[in-house]
């Protein structure tokens, strides 16, 4: 019951915090010095054919008004035009991009799964990768491995993920000619090709937030090891794998799961370069080529979306460490 | 904890062609030679990441992408060695002027099918010229919204309306009506909205994305973002077809691909890249490295030097209404580093004229001599302390933000400081940069861009530059430059009909309005591309400065 | 200042903590060469004679690349020249370091300004303040920054100076972070008896968050101000590598390694030399991060060593 509390204050709190995040947007973007109808006037452009345009996408209206459409589409749909040539958005409409003929939904649906493919391998590498090499580092506190390690992630940690990225594509997709340097294969395709299409950026990503993880895991479980119930624990005479895997990794992974929810929400969000780097079409390309191409429908739709990716891991995040932590006060 | 608290993109990409560049010049660049064949997939890697295939939304040259799935009333015939040619497609001819040019006729060549069977009718073309008024579908190549007679006023046919200028007497034949004589309409008829579009077919948001086809290629499959797929269309009849041969049995188009990875992955040549070539101008980083390379560099095909680079003074603002300004900044200028920073002597050849290489007419000259490209700084300095501003000029340079335009901005920015004249970077995203530079505020002092008319001839050079009535409100007169005897010169000239006496008044609005100095030009920009050793009759001709992707086969 | 009397001792051992570790101590050093550097620019590149604007086309080749070894290095350029425009790379370099370091620094300190000055008040008044500051840093978490940061910079005007611009963005969304960890210490030293007795004494809020809450928040701040130099130089060096950073032709080192890498293959040394310097820079600041950290962060000190 506490829970259900604490889960419907939240909730109530995400949509205040994405209706805020819809507004900031819209003003933002609806002030940039570029007007959306203009670019899509075609060439000559005259004024008479600019104020037709610009009426048909519904740009000429006050910005509160568009977001007040924008909202009124979410729930009741809507459509543009009129005559034989009206073009209708279904509810719930985020949003309809005319530079690429088709409702922003659908645009994100179709762009999900590249993202998503990226984020979860890189994220289910980096994690195995960064708690091991973080728990090896902890247990062997002073070791050549220990400090080959922190040594290793401290580089990782502050290289720039662009410049890995491509010279990882030049060291091992031009120069060895190992992997593939960019595309994707739909899971549902081919999921060899999709796991080998995938295999460097997973790579890049992970070496970089492992790093992360690495220091972070090795840090909580210094801690962790030096707290009384270890020592109880060891005391009882239980071998050190059991008091490390049982006892020990148990605790360190709460504050691994808080950051990781945090960044697998912002990987999603944003996964801006790596899709750039590896010519990959998913969310963080379909909001670049918005921002480029000045198509303010997509790119409210599309920024709200990421929002909302990295609210809901943040609730996630809450709720799990409410539920694996007894000691957080809900 | 510690958290990165910032991605970052690669480089925005230069984004290809939206105005183009480059013009016609004498043919350029076979490909080597070695046998054709039917057959087989060729890619095309491009960093585009969509395609809009609504003929009426398109600005496609006659001989790219949409060539290769529409057919038009008449189109390019463009070859290597020879002066590209208006020539009929869908029409037995590229048309009968009469009423003194003010009316065109064209007949269609019988038989013509459509992917799916049906015969392609006059009534079509005259549909999808209507559908290219309505505001829904605005966005393509319009120079005939103006030029036909009742066109202005026109809406589109979605509210029940049609334009009668556009007469079919019959299946076969279909007539135009203009509002004024138009010598060059012949050119004007092989624009997208040419396209025959069958009415019971039309869907306004979803054309574009599966349009009926009349050319060699019909679409598979399209996924934005990712690729763009074509197989054969087996109602396409060769015989009646002068310019496309159809070679390969399926064509890929991979989208949103970074043009440096595409030269990268092109250098390379492995795989399926084998049968690729690139969209997109090889970036001159890349040309360097191709010229250490013997097998790429026999791969490379570059242009002959055609569109106008140029440096665009804002005419209107304070300090640049004075023309002794404008001049010293034509002598200011370092034409030697901006050529170097658009990739050497692969980028270009030094400019001086508004009329391009290649373009019928033109005649060579130079207002503003320089002892060699670098500039002249010492009389540009007179020339500003005679205005004046013998210190002290400052000025705001808008500029696309992407690595080779503003390397490019800054090879003038450190040519003009030498004068003493301090200029500010404003870079801006490609299209953001189209917007601020041709509305109608114009907050800038100068701007650089490059341009390739629509067609060729001298007026698609001049007009739609220095024209007043193409300044702000989406026109290209970046100088803002406004000129009532320049006006009335072109308006004479674009009504004249005999082309060698239209050629002789072009060129002197050509050195009139230089001599007002409302732009540097800079150079006459090259294209180079690069194929793949599978891909063979690739060639980049004398215009455009594009590949001809109607005729590229696999090997 | 009562109970943070006992420090003088603990502080004597913690700089002694400091000392004894090897790699703060190298950080600490680059970090500090790394000051000179970014002050000393324009006198470094005068002994060499150069400076980062003026254009050597004699330098480079026909397609714009530089000639000889190592991408034109030479007793003129000691780092070469940038292809396409000859400029001197060493001048690029150390005033790319100029740029780096004062925008990092910078927005570091704006950030930590805000973050204390939220974080502090969230903790110390609670109540709907604390749970209003709370949404906020949940919307700032929630934008996806870089977007916006790129729009921002669009909209902005042109008077504006450039590089305050690029300080206050950056700046203005790395403050959530500091901020919550402020305010959980806050929270907890509020519960401490120098505070509550100073409080039923009679002391104002303002006396208590500045006399008594802020000086035992200094090691955190210490700490997390280190920690966050080099995100927010990584951060301008991305924003500079996207092209809505400085404008050129002020040198940044995100620029020149955005420009360099397509030239990896013809001209290496174009990537190396401003790469290494961005790499180094964020590492140091790291290596001493960690070591202050490790040595100052009341919360890890007991355990860590």
């Amino acid at each position: 019951m506490r829970l259900l509390r604490f889960a419907a204050g939240r909730l109530a709190g995400m949509i205040l915090v994405l209706l805020i995040v819809s507004i900031l947007t819209y003003a933002v973007f609806y002030l940039l010095p570029a007007d959306p109808a203009q670019l899509s006037c075609g060439k000559p452009c005259t004024p008479q054919r600019l104020a037709d345009a610009r009426a048909f996408m519904g740009y000429d209206a006050p910005w509160w008004r568009q977001y007040l459409d924008f909202l009124g589409g979410i729930f009741a749909g809507r459509s543009f035009g009129s005559g034989s040539a009206v073009v209708r958005c279904a509810a719930p409409c985020f949003g309809y991009s005319f530079r690429l003929d088709a409702p922003v939904s659908t645009l994100i649906a179709s762009h999900i799964g590249v993202t998503f493919s990226l984020a979860a391998g890189a994220a289910v590498l980096w994690l195995v990768l960064g708690v091991s090499a973080g728990t090896v580092s902890a247990v062997r506190r002073g070791s050549l491995l220990d400090r080959t390690v922190m040594t290793a992630s401290i580089a990782g940690v502050s290289a720039p993920a662009y410049l890995v990225g491509l010279l990882g594509i030049l060291l091992f997709g031009f120069t060895l000619d190992m992997v593939p340097v960019g595309g994707y294969v739909p899971l549902a395709e081919n999921p060899v090709q999709w796991a080998w299409h995938l295999i460097l950026p997973w790579c890049v990503l992970a070496f970089l937030s492992a790093a992360l993880y690495a220091r972070l895991t090795r840090g909580q479980m210094l801690e962790i090891l030096g707290e009384d119930y270890i020592r109880t624990a060891r005391a009882k005479g239980l071998g050190e794998r059991r008091v490390i895997g049982r006892h020990a990794l148990r605790n360190v992974l709460v504050p691994v799961v808080t950051v990781f929810g945090m960044d697998l929400g912002g990987l999603l969000g944003g996964a801006v370069i790596t899709e750039r780097v590896f010519s990959m079409q998913g969310l963080g390309a379909l909001l670049m080529d918005a921002v480029g191409n000045v198509d303010l429908p997509l790119l409210v739709g599309v920024t709200l979306f990421a929002a909302f990716l990295i609210v809901l891991a943040n609730f996630a995040v809450d709720l799990l460490y409410g539920v694996l932590d007894p000691r957080i006060s809900l | 904890m510690r958290r990165r608290s910032v991605t970052a993109v690669l480089a925005v990409t230069a984004a290809l062609a939206l105005t183009a560049c480059n013009a016609n010049a004498t043919p350029t660049g076979s490909a080597s030679s070695g046998t054709a064949r039917k057959g087989g997939t060729l890619t095309i890697l491009t960093s585009s990441s969509s395609v809009n295939l609504d003929p009426a939304k398109s600005q496609n040259l006659a001989i790219t992408t949409l060539g290769l799935i529409f057919r038009r009333l008449t189109t390019w015939d463009i070859k290597p060695g020879q002066e590209g040619k208006v020539v009929g497609d869908l029409a037995q001819d590229a048309g009968t002027p009469s009423d003194g040019g003010k009316t065109w006729t064209y007949k269609l060549k019988p038989n013509l099918k459509y992917a799916d069977g049906t015969p392609i009718t006059a009534e079509d073309v005259k549909y999808g010229v209507e559908r290219s008024f309505a505001p829904e579908l605005s966005g393509g190549l319009g120079y005939h919204k103006t030029l036909l007679v009742g066109g202005a006023d026109y809406k589109g046919p979605y509210q029940g309306k049609t334009l009668d200028s556009i007469e079919v007497p019959d299946a076969q034949t279909i007539v135009f009506k203009l509002s004024k004589p138009f010598g060059d309409w012949p050119w004007i008829v092989s624009m997208p909205a040419f396209t025959p579009v069958p009415k019971a077919k039309d869907d306004v948001a979803k054309y574009g994305q599966n349009p009926v086809a009349s050319g060699p290629y019909q679409v598979e499959s399209y996924q934005q973002g990712t690729a763009l797929k074509l197989k054969r269309n087996t109602n396409w009849d060769a015989a009646t077809d002068p310019v496309r041969t159809g070679g390969p049995d399926n064509i890929t188009f991979q989208l949103g691909q970074e043009s440096t990875v595409v030269a990268q992955r092109l250098i390379a040549d492995s795989g399926d890249d084998r049968d690729a070539f690139g969209a997109s101008f090889v970036p001159p980083a890349q040309l360097a490295q191709i010229q250490a390379n013997a097998s790429a560099k026999q791969r490379l095909v570059t242009s002959d030097p055609g569109a106008l680079a140029y440096l665009a003074i804002n005419t209107t603002r304070p300090g640049l209404t004075d023309v002794k300004v404008r001049q010293a900044i034509n002598y200011a200028v370092d034409k030697k580093a901006f050529l170097v920073a658009a990739g050497g002597t692969l980028g270009g050849d030094y400019a001086s004229t508004l009329i391009t290489p290649g373009i019928a007419g033109r005649a060579q000259y130079d207002l503003y001599p320089t002892p060699d490209p670098s500039g002249d700084v010492a009389k540009a300095k007179t020339l500003l302390a005679d205005a004046g501003h013998a210190t002290g000029l400052k000025l705001s340079f808008a500029v696309e933000n992407d690595p080779q335009s503003l390397a490019k901005a800054q090879a003038i920015q450190q040519g003009l400081a030498r004068a003493g004249i301090e200029v500010t970077l404003k870079p801006l995203d490609s299209d953001s940069w189209f917007d601020f530079v041709t509305n109608d505020k114009g907050d800038y002092d100068l701007t650089l861009t490059s341009w390739q008319p629509d067609y060729p001839s001298a007026n698609a050079n001049i007009q739609p530059l220095f024209a007043s009535s193409e300044i702000g409100g989406g026109g290209f007169n970046l100088s803002r430059y406004s000129n009532a005897d320049v006006d009335a010169q072109i308006e004479q000239a674009r009504a004249e009909i005999d082309a060698t006496a239209a050629q002789k008044q072009w060129q002197q609005i050509d050195q009139r309005i230089l001599t007002d100095a409302p732009i540097v030009p800079l150079i006459y920009t090259r294209n180079s591309f690069l194929h793949g050793s599978g891909v063979t009759d690739f060639f980049v001709a004398a215009f455009p400065a594009y590949p001809n992707y109607l005729q590229v086969s696999l090997r | 200042m009562t109970a943070a009397a006992s420090l003088p001792a603990g502080r004597r051992a913690r700089w002694r903590r400091i000392a004894g570790d090897r790699w703060a101590v190298t950080g600490a050093a680059v970090v500090v060469g790394l000051l000179v550097i970014a002050a000393a620019a324009p006198l470094l590149s005068a002994v060499e004679g150069q400076d980062p604007y003026t254009y050597h086309l004699d330098a480079l080749d026909d397609s714009g690349v530089p000639r000889g070894f190592g991408g034109g290095i030479s007793a003129r350029h000691w780092f070469g020249v940038e292809p396409l425009t000859g400029r001197d790379l060493f001048a690029i370099v150390v005033h790319g370091a100029r740029t780096s370091i004062l925008v990092g620094v910078a927005a570091t300190a704006l950030s930590v300004l805000l973050g204390v000055l939220v974080g502090m008040t969230a903790g110390f008044f609670g109540g709907w303040y604390d749970r209003i500051t709370g949404r906020a840093i949940d919307v700032l978490f929630g934008f996806p920054t870089l977007i916006l940061m790129i729009a921002l910079g669009a909209i902005a005007p042109a008077a504006l100076p450039k590089p305050a611009l690029v300080v206050g963005v950056i700046g203005l969304f790395g403050w959530p972070g500091i901020a919550r960890v402020v305010r959980g210490q806050t929270l907890a030293l509020r519960g401490r008896t120098f505070v509550v007795a100073s409080v039923s004494l009679g002391a104002g809020p303002l006396h208590v968050l500045v006399r008594q809450i802020l000086p035992n928040l200094g090691a955190t701040i210490i700490v997390y101000a280190t920690m966050l130099i080099p995100g927010m130089i990584g951060a301008e060096a991305a924003l500079s590598f996207l092209g809505v950073g400085v404008p050129p032709p002020t040198p940044a080192w995100g620029r020149s390694i955005g420009d360099a890498i397509a030239w990896v293959q013809t001209d290496p040394m174009f990537l190396v030399f401003p790469g290494a310097a961005l790499f180094l820079t964020t590492l140091a600041f790291n290596l001493l991060g960690d070591g202050l950290r490790d040595a100052l962060d009341p919360r890890t000190a007991g355990v860590a060593r």
